[in-house]
């Protein structure tokens, strides 16, 4: 008897919506499977035949610029494909509300960079989360010097 | 003097167990009632036409050709004395099943991407495509609908998605 009370006394709280479960996925592009960059070979694959058998990236970046305005090029490619349960709570106290929401979608975003020469040969690729991936990819503007 | 027994002592016991659990099917009664579904749809960007993308030659093609042809790129990508624009549009498909106390969600987002390289000339050295707008799905969270059938019946519907 004294859960069916406590399940009666939660309903205000969730009929209110104070309190929600959450079951969330998200699919974010196609990701690059494994077998696609074990076939891909550093030094003979160039950058036509990269774009043929993965498609376009999402970002493109000047790399490696030389003195003559020569330059690489680092490709990018970024999905998402997630699932998790979370919880959201939200209220109001003296004309102030607000909510808080926790979930185990935060995480950093899976990714792929290829690396190519100024001559647009494939010098290199790297999986991982693009966060490490860019690290220090912007070079420093005049705005940033100050 | 004793009424009933050890039988009807436990006869009574069910009875409540049923009538307990009878409420308890009550309470959870709104759950089923107040159940909701929102679909929701998001779009960026025109969609990009194949064919036109199709028809560019590398060695050939200029990027004033491109652009008097697709229009303004998103991005424009200086690559030291190349240069690289971005043409994309994406669609996101959203569905959210609300059950009061718990909702699932499935959000399923999919763009379709191009990139033109152009030489110091500014002439078509390479196009890199990709096109997936038209794989996205309504679907709950626990569904995969990007399994190898449910791409390929999407591609065949959709001319020169897939070369």
């Amino acid at each position: 008897m004294k859960g069916l009370l406590g399940s009666l006394a939660a309903w205000p709280l969730l009929l209110a919506g104070c309190v929600t479960g959450k079951y969330t996925h998200v699919s974010v592009n196609e990701p690059l499977l494994p077998e696609h960059m074990a076939a891909l070979s550093p030094g003979t694959d160039t950058l036509g035949t990269c774009l043929d058998r993965l498609g376009a990236p999402n970002r493109v970046f000047e790399y490696r610029v030389g003195p003559d305005r020569t330059a690489g090029m680092a490709l990018l490619w970024v999905w998402r494909d997630e699932s998790g349960w979370g919880i959201e709570v939200s209220g109001a106290v003296k004309d102030v509300s607000g909510s808080v929401s926790y979930d185990q979608l935060n995480k950093e975003l899976p990714g792929c960079v290829l690396w190519f020469s100024p001559e647009l040969v494939l010098e290199g690729w790297r999986m991982g989360r693009i966060g490490e991936l860019l690290r220090g990819r912007i070079r420093p503007s005049p705005a940033d010097q100050g | 003097m004793k009424i009933g027994g050890p039988r009807l002592v436990a006869a009574a016991t069910g009875y409540g167990r049923a009538r307990m659990l009878k409420l308890r099917s009550l309470v959870f009664l709104p759950v089923l009632l107040a159940a909701s579904c929102v679909f929701s749809r998001q779009d960026v960007n025109e969609p990009i036409e194949i064919a036109v993308v199709r028809s560019f030659e590398p060695g050939k093609t200029t990027a004033r050709e491109v652009v008097e042809r697709l229009g303004a790129p998103t991005e424009v990508v200086q690559l030291g004395r190349r240069t690289a624009y971005r043409y994309d549009c994406s669609t996101e498909k959203s569905t959210v099943l609300f059950l009061l106390v718990i909702n699932f969600a499935n959000q399923d987002s999919r763009s379709d991407r191009v990139w033109v390289f152009f030489d110091e000339k500014d002439v078509l050295t390479h196009c890199g495509t990709w096109f997936g707008t038209h794989r996205t799905q309504y679907a709950l969270p626990w569904e995969d609908v990007h399994e190898k059938s449910d791409n390929d019946a999407r591609d065949a519907e959709r001319a020169g998605a897939v070369r």
